[in-house]
């Protein structure tokens, strides 16, 4: 089944497929050089300014999908990319090869923890570790905090789930309750949509 | 039977992660480590810095976790697990994307995840430093000054990550 690419034909009317191949190479690479939310930088080195597959604003487009969906923004892109250039075979590719570079260094890592991790000699380390973690969870509770906190609602909504959040709430029932409550109540105004 | 377990807890993570993989972190706590005490808290730290200094998407944690729970194949199972459920919504999403991102409905719904988001992810910093950090001012002051460096300074967690384990070393020694 031919996908809608969503390519459009150059002057001379025919856009060069890109085989399946290259789009395992290039997301192997994006997914062993890129760090997180930096994987959405290589990302876009890769796609666009390199290789042309598609415009900044097509990739931007993704972007913003991935914003809307569940996962790693980063990989949501690049699933998007994929599905774009080579349907559902380029989407699965795209994951699969953009996560085996971490599967396997992560894999490496926790077998290497789990034998030496004990080691008196790490012991600080790990103690480090844990306080970069905690820096790091309030960091991304900032930046979406900044972001998404625009309003009074914003924040009363933020309170509440708190409060839910430390009474044990379930959290999967306390975020799409957030949810539902927002498709409700917190709507965009039509104009400041973009289309 | 625990690789059912893996494959019904992670894609019901995978499932929800709305705003990135950090997401993850309170979910993963209450389920897998208080509910099914799958791992101890000290390692679920542990895998959350590992899956930081890993290149890729830090959700890659899930590999640790699994690999803890059934070894290299509990770690596919947990991976693929997690990834799963955007993966399907992303591909289908994609071809349907204009009416999405024009449809007020869905931008209401993302604005109201967020703010649970943000309120969960204080929930679980709070928790993991009662755990890991509590009364250690010098482990307090560490974790003050990582989070200036990111917040204030921009610097790359990866380094913020390499640093503060660096600094754990020589302040037991």
């Amino acid at each position: 089944m031919e996908a809608d690419t969503g390519h459009s034909p150059d002057s001379t009317g025919v856009w060069p497929p890109v085989s399946l191949l290259e789009l395992m190479a290039v997301m192997l690479k994006v997914g062993a050089t890129g760090f997180g939310m930096g994987m959405v930088g290589v990302l876009q080195q890769e796609v666009v300014t390199r290789r042309s597959w598609m415009s900044q604003e097509e990739l931007a487009d993704g972007i913003a999908l991935a914003n809307l969906l569940p996962g790693p923004i980063a990989v949501d892109a690049a699933v998007f990319v994929g599905y774009k250039l080579r349907g559902w075979s380029g989407a699965t590719l795209c994951l699969l090869a953009l996560l085996l570079p971490a599967f396997t260094i992560m894999l490496g890592l926790t077998i290497a923890y789990l034998r030496y991790g004990q080691v008196p000699q790490l012991h600080g380390v790990f103690r480090g570790l844990n306080a970069a973690v905690v820096a790091l969870v309030l960091s991304v509770a900032y930046r979406i905090g900044k972001s998404s906190l625009k309003s009074a609602a914003q924040a009363t909504l933020a309170l509440l789930a708190l409060a839910a959040a430390a009474l044990h709430a379930n959290l999967v029932v306390l975020v799409v309750a957030c949810g539902l409550l927002g498709a409700l109540f917190l709507r965009p105004k039509p104009k400041t949509v973009t289309p | 039977m625990n690789l059912v377990r893996l494959v019904l807890v992670f894609a019901k993570i995978g499932a929800v992660v709305f705003g990135g993989g950090f997401v993850m972190i309170p979910f993963i706590q209450r389920e897998v480590v208080q509910h099914y005490g799958w791992l101890t808290q000290q390692q679920f730290v542990d895998a959350i810095a590992l899956g930081q200094i890993t290149p890729g998407p830090i959700l890659i944690s899930a590999t640790f976790i699994g690999y803890k729970v059934q070894g290299v194949t509990g770690a596919a199972v947990a991976t693929l697990s997690v990834f799963l459920p955007s993966f399907l919504m992303t591909a289908v999403a994609t071809g349907q994307m204009l009416r999405l991102r024009r449809d007020p409905r869905v931008a209401g719904f993302i604005r109201g995840v967020l703010p649970a988001v943000v309120a969960m992810l204080l929930m679980a910093a709070v928790t993991i430093a009662r755990s890991t950090l509590w009364f250690d001012w010098r482990l307090l002051l560490l974790a003050c000054a990582a989070l200036i460096l990111l917040v204030r300074f921009k610097v790359d967690a990866v380094y913020v990550v390499i640093g503060a384990g660096a600094a754990g070393f020589f302040l037991e020694h």
